[in-house]
């Protein structure tokens, strides 16, 4: 158990120093990858605790929220230096795609809300 | 005619751009390139006027008409939304079906069709073409065959190269697979989701290859196209997470791959809901289930992936992985059985578990065991549909894992899916066709390059077995020395795979314009001089009952009639086309398989005032209801067990002559069948009431109606309608 | 006849003026005022020895025409028109008619909503058998045979086999027998017959005792006789569908004068009556056969929303929404409202799913309203009124129940707040990424 403890801890203090070194660029794209993951368990916690009721609002309000994540994480692979496989991609073209992809996104869960 | 020789000068085509792309020499490239775009776009240009052309066979044989029964379902709607606008269509509460129940059009049918037909009647009207909206919708199937054409070059370009493309945009131009469901008149939503299928797929694919999230976009948009056309779509949400999944278990786990699933799936979901008709089941039921698990594996992937690029620790991550690892599964496990439990997922759908399991149907739900599409298909009609593919099938197959990248590996899957649901479902040939066609031409494509390559390099004398990529992977460089000989060999190899090609084009070119063009709804036969002669009693029928009965009144037929019924008869109907509701079509099949007296209480519950039958005992039609009359029996003895299928056999025979059971004599459908029948003389030398489509002499001919009295019975006897009489007056 | 034809014509030109002058409530008559009846008999002396009953209807303004069965010039039809409005059979051994008369044409006469009154007797002939049988009603097999009950028979010297009864077993019907009913135990002489049991139009109004039985009294009994008891009815009514009533009594001189005014003393009872019941029962059910009673007709059938009074082609379901209907009873002179607190309607689809009591006020208008249930499809307005002795009113209405169309459902729900915020702070978090994503370097 206190091994497995001193893992758990060990592993969070490398994963630390690791991150440290990220880019800001990434940094930022990971905290609006946390802010809407964070919006999108709070709003589970509130559906679990009033009801599925308008579930088409619920799902809406979710997958936004979901939805923003994946996008910014697809972002987040493409722009980041490290993945070779992006290379070609310029920054300028993937940005572009993510905000076309943003756009497609909020305005189907628009016509979705209501 | 024309469409043969068009479709032979076709492939001509094809092979003097395959001779000419790889016998030019290497120093005229520029002009190569200009001369070899030149006759690509031509060849697809022809390509597409002949996948266009070859489906308008039914429209010179007979008219420019709608087939069928669900085309005038779809056809009724579209004239409904060109008519009122959309949202009207949209709201459509329509109370003329499914008596006395009504039916929600707008929610519960997939409008893409519909939508895209009146898109193109507007437009075409902008364009100030005077057109009528049934042409419109004869010609829609034909339009998106050619642009499906299109996208199979695409397609085979980007998993092979662009001689794949061309050969596969040929072979489904014409693969009678495609070409039953597309034909001109046949305006069903098969028509354009197959174009929507194979567009989803590409984009799907260019968005893996490239990783790039505007193709992902513009693939989650096709598959919003798809699901608006046709519930075939549950086999793109199925087979895309396979895809992945294969991806993932092979080690072939990329980033784009991550990219390409996530959003397409998101987006994808997204627009799906917005179908009034799929609506919540996207994330509900469970044959979308897959996609939402491999959606959550490939994010728990792309975090694991993440920590160990981040750890350079083994031990540590192996901790962490664990860790993952475990608690995935239990809260997927968890969240999958609460999900069950509480019913918010619901169970598979009968036709989802008939695919699986292909006797499941026949067991459990006859209404859809009773359709004939939905029966296995039987190895002929594959011989029909495919001909010469099934051969090239598994070359092709060969020359993918040959191959293997991610491209090559999608189109494996869809292939080998897709024909194991050809197998088990006969409308599913359709799904499989554009597999087919695409592997298929990788396989003639990479037989013709191999070949040609040898073949070139006697014209050059001097190329040893350095020259390509592709001969080597022929040849294996095995015999430099045997090089004549491999020639020679080489010459009747390419003469022996055109001339499997020619015969494709004959075959398909014969099956057309015989077996796929008839609209079924006139029929045609060959008397025994060889005239022809036309059989248009279903719209004689039709007719009759939009000018000749009260615009209320309803009209009680097996179901297959009644979309036929509402939109050219006019008439409310009991049940049709559309099953939802079994337990509405087992009271039809109740009262058709009763007593007369019992078939009238039925039916006065229904307030039916009109009993429509098709009958084939004059012309020898068998598609009629009474060979259709078993599974009345069978739907309505699903729900009342008071109809017991035994009642109307003898020792298993279905019979209709002496012979027969008492029951099957005397019940309703028997009855205004055979009404009249016993003193008809249809065939010379034979007694009369003899039936024609059974080849017998029928067992009770004379039949007395007490509720029902005869109002109609077309010039070939094939519709008979009875009206229902009223309750007598002093009884 | 065509001075006849024009009478009614300016006589119904008359009452709708005055229909019109006095308001809504009197109704156009579509009944004739001085209905025409054919009196068929096969004994010109009929008309003498039952002249009592036909007095009294000529009284009423009945025209009635005797003809023998064997008339030749008999007809019920002239160029496809009916010329009469009621048929009175009294020709119990009549085998054929005359002119163009035979079993057809009377049952076609009464399928054309017109009344019949048929009076059988011992010695009945084979058609008007078949006559009745088409009605609902089976006579004796044995044409000889009469109605015996030995415990209640009407004492009298001519009389020796007990077939005189003294009948007093009435349906309970003041639509068919009166307000009064019948004072005196009816008089009855003739033969048996049993209505149809599957048949519910047909009603016995007049039925025998526990104690009788029909037998002939000529022959020797050997056997329990064909008819016994309760289930003999003496005179039965016919109400077809579509209104035309039917009377047939198994004797001819139970509407004999003879019968009306005789004096009699029932067996084993003390008390002695003047005269018979028969005229009054004679009188009264005449009355209700032809429709001076009992005779309803429902019209200004009509819906629509509360607040709205126009009549919409669809509603939506749980729309509250109001039914009335007008419902008139014939009194032989006018349409009188018919008061009643039992009439119900039913919003219909395959079952009742809603079961209403109309309210009324008196003047015959029934109204209600109710809220349409949260199903859709195609309803019926359904009022099935069927009351003994009076006009089955059977009518409905059909009106298609449709859900709510995609934008009448509630838009802005307050429980979905959060879900709304959260999707515009995405959005707006969207914003905020980009700006400051594209200016950080």
């Amino acid at each position: 158990m206190a091994g497995a403890a001193g893992d758990v801890k060990a592993l969070f203090s490398s994963l630390k120093s690791a991150y440290v070194a990220t880019p800001t660029k990434l940094k930022i794209i990971d905290l609006y990858v946390f802010y809407a993951l964070c919006t999108a368990v709070i709003q589970v916690v509130y559906m679990a605790l009033v009801g599925s009721f308008p579930f088409n609002a619920f799902l809406s309000g979710f997958l936004s929220c979901v939805g923003t994540a994946v996008l910014a994480v697809c972002l987040r692979m493409q722009v980041n230096p490290k993945n070779k496989e992006f290379k070609e991609l310029s920054l300028e073209r993937a940005f572009a795609d993510f905000v076309l992809a943003n756009l497609v996104l909020h305005l189907v869960i628009m016509n979705f809300l209501g | 005619m024309g469409a043969k020789s068009q479709a032979g000068s076709n492939s001509q085509v094809i092979s003097s751009f395959l001779s000419v792309q790889s016998s030019f020499p290497v120093s005229f490239k520029m002009k190569t390139k200009q001369q070899e775009m030149l006759l690509r776009i031509g060849a697809l240009m022809l390509i597409y006027v002949l996948a266009f052309a070859s489906r308008l066979f039914s429209v010179l044989r007979y008219e420019s008409m709608i087939h069928e029964f669900d085309p005038y379902f779809n056809y009724r709607t579209t004239l409904y939304l060109t008519e009122k606008g959309f949202y009207e269509f949209w709201n459509w509460f329509d109370y003329e079906t499914w008596y006395p129940l009504g039916r929600i059009i707008g929610g519960t049918l997939y409008p893409g069709l519909m939508v895209t037909a009146a898109v193109l009647y507007w437009t075409l009207r902008l364009l100030s073409f005077m057109v009528h909206i049934r042409d419109v919708c004869v010609l829609t199937a034909p339009f998106f065959a050619s642009n499906t054409t299109l996208v199979a070059y695409f397609f085979g370009k980007e998993i092979w190269d662009t001689g794949a493309g061309i050969v596969a945009a040929a072979l489904i131009a014409i693969c009678p697979g495609y070409i039953s469901r597309s034909v001109a008149g046949s305006y069903d939503n098969e028509g354009v989701a197959i174009f929507a299928l194979l567009l989803t797929f590409y984009l799907f694919v260019k968005a893996v290859k490239t990783g790039s999230l505007a193709w992902s976009v513009a693939s989650s948009f096709a598959y919003f196209y798809m699901v608006s056309a046709w519930g075939g779509y549950i086999f793109i949400i199925n087979l895309v997470p396979l895809y992945v999944l294969a991806l993932l278990v092979t080690g072939r786990y990329s980033l784009r791959l991550y990219i390409a699933y996530n959003t397409m799936y998101i987006l994808g979901m997204l627009l799906a809901m917005q179908i009034r008709f799929v609506g919540f089941q996207h994330v509900q039921s469970g044959e979308h289930m897959a996609a939402m698990g491999v959606f959550f594996l490939t994010q728990v992937f792309y975090m694991v992936n993440w920590v160990k690029d981040q750890l350079d620790n083994p031990r540590l991550f192996r901790t962490f992985l664990r860790v993952t690892v475990l608690s995935a599964i239990t809260v997927g496990g968890l969240a999958f059985a609460v999900g069950m439990a509480t019913g918010y997922i619901s169970p598979w759908t009968g036709r989802f578990y008939s695919l699986l399991d292909p006797t499941y149907a026949k067991d459990h739900i006859p209404i859809i065991a009773s359709v004939s599409e939905h029966q296995p298909t039987a190895w002929s009609s594959f011989m029909f549909d495919f001909h010469i593919l099934l051969i090239l099938f598994p070359a092709g197959l060969y020359y993918c894992f040959k191959r293997l990248d991610d491209g090559t590996i999608f189109i494996i899957i869809y292939g080998m899916t897709s024909l194991y649901f050809a197998g088990v479902m006969v409308r599913l040939i359709l799904v499989a066709a554009p597999a087919i066609c695409l592997i298929s031409a990788v396989a003639v494509s990479a037989t013709f390059k191999n070949l040609f390559g040898l073949l070139r390099s006697k014209n050059q004398g001097a190329v040893s077995t350095k020259s390509s990529g592709s001969t080597k992977a022929w040849s294996k460089g095995v015999v430099d020395q045997s090089l004549p000989l491999q020639k020679k060999g080489a010459f009747v190899l390419v003469l022996g795979v055109f001339y499997l090609l020619m015969s494709y084009v004959t075959h398909c070119t014969w099956v057309t314009s015989e077996a796929y063009s008839s609209p079924s709804i006139v029929l045609a036969a060959r008397q025994s001089n060889g005239d022809k002669v036309i059989f248009d009693d279903f719209r004689e029928a039709y007719y009759w009952l939009r000018h000749n009965t009260p615009p209320d009144a309803k009209v009680m037929s097996w179901w297959d009639y009644g979309y036929q019924i509402t939109a050219m008869g006019n008439r409310t109907v009991i049940v049709d086309n559309n099953t939802w509701n079994n337990t509405h079509i087992a009271t039809v099949g109740r009262a058709m398989s009763s007593y007369e007296d019992e078939a009238y209480e039925i039916m006065k519950e229904l307030d039916v005032s009109y009993v429509l039958v098709v009958f084939g005992g004059v012309t020898g039609y068998s598609s009629d209801d009474i060979n259709k009359f078993l599974w009345m029996v069978r739907i309505g003895g699903g729900v009342f067990p008071i109809i017991k299928e035994p009642d109307y056999l003898v020792n298993g025979d279905y019979r209709v002559d002496k012979g027969a059971a008492p029951k099957m004599l005397q019940c309703l459908m028997y009855k205004l069948c055979y009404y009249r029948f016993g003193e008809l003389m249809t065939e010379y030398g034979r007694p009369p009431g003899w039936d024609r489509a059974r080849g017998v002499e029928i067992g009770n001919k004379d039949i007395v109606l007490d509720h029902l009295e005869e109002a109609l019975t077309t010039t070939n006897w094939i519709v008979r309608i009875y009206k229902v009489k009223p309750p007598q007056n002093r009884a | 006849m065509a001075m006849a034809g024009r009478a009614i014509q300016v006589s119904s030109i008359i009452v709708i003026l005055l229909g019109i002058a006095s308001g809504s409530l009197s109704l156009p008559p579509d009944r004739s005022l001085h209905p025409r009846i054919l009196v068929l008999v096969d004994d010109l002396t009929v008309k003498s020895s039952h002249s009592l009953f036909f007095a009294s209807l000529a009284d009423r303004g009945y025209r009635l025409e005797f003809k023998l069965t064997s008339d030749p010039s008999l007809a019920l039809t002239s160029y496809g028109e009916y010329l009469f409005d009621g048929l009175i059979l009294f020709a119990p051994a009549a085998e054929h008619f005359g002119g163009s008369v035979d079993i057809a044409s009377i049952l076609d006469f009464v399928d054309s909503g017109r009344d019949l009154i048929l009076a059988a007797d011992v010695g009945m002939s084979e058609t008007l058998r078949t006559i009745a049988n088409e009605c609902g009603v089976e006579f004796d097999e044995d044409s000889n045979a009469v109605v015996i009950d030995h415990l209640n028979f009407a004492e009298s010297e001519t009389d020796t086999e007990h077939s005189l009864i003294a009948a007093d077993t009435f349906v309970a019907s003041s639509a068919i027998l009166g307000e009064k009913g019948a004072e005196a135990p009816v008089l009855f002489q003739g033969i048996a017959h049993s209505v149809a049991p599957a048949n519910d139009l047909v009603i016995k109004v007049l039925s025998a005792s526990a104690s009788a039985y029909s037998a002939n009294p000529e022959v020797q009994l050997n056997g329990p006789p064909s008819l016994s008891g309760t289930s003999i009815s003496l005179v039965s009514v016919l109400q077809a569908r579509n209104n035309a009533r039917v009377l047939i009594s198994g004797s001819l001189s139970l509407f004999s004068n003879k019968f009306f005014v005789f004096p009699f003393k029932k067996f084993g009872s003390s008390t002695s009556f003047q005269r018979s019941g028969n005229q009054m029962f004679a009188e009264e059910i005449s009355k209700w056969v032809f429709h001076e009673r009992g005779h309803l007709k429902a019209v200004n059938v009509h819906h629509h929303k509360v607040g709205n009074l126009e009549e919409p082609s669809m509603y939506r379901i749980t729309d509250h929404i109001e039914y009335s209907v007008e419902i008139y009873e014939w009194t032989g002179k006018t349409w009188k409202p018919y008061v009643a607190d039992d009439v119900q309607v039913q919003f219909y689809m395959m079952s009742p799913y809603i079961l209403k009591t109309l309210n009324h006020n008196g003047q015959g208008l029934y109204t209600t309203s109710f809220q349409v249930p949260d199903v859709y499809g195609v309803f019926q307005f359904k009022l099935d009124y069927n009351r003994l002795g009076y006009t089955t009113l059977a009518i409905s209405k059909q009106i298609p129940v449709r859900p709510f169309r995609h934008n009448e459902y509630e838009r802005f729900i307050p429980a979905a707040y959060p879900y709304y915020s959260s999707s515009f702070s995405m959005m707006f978090g969207f914003f905020l990424f980009g700006v400051v994503f594209l200016y950080h370097k």
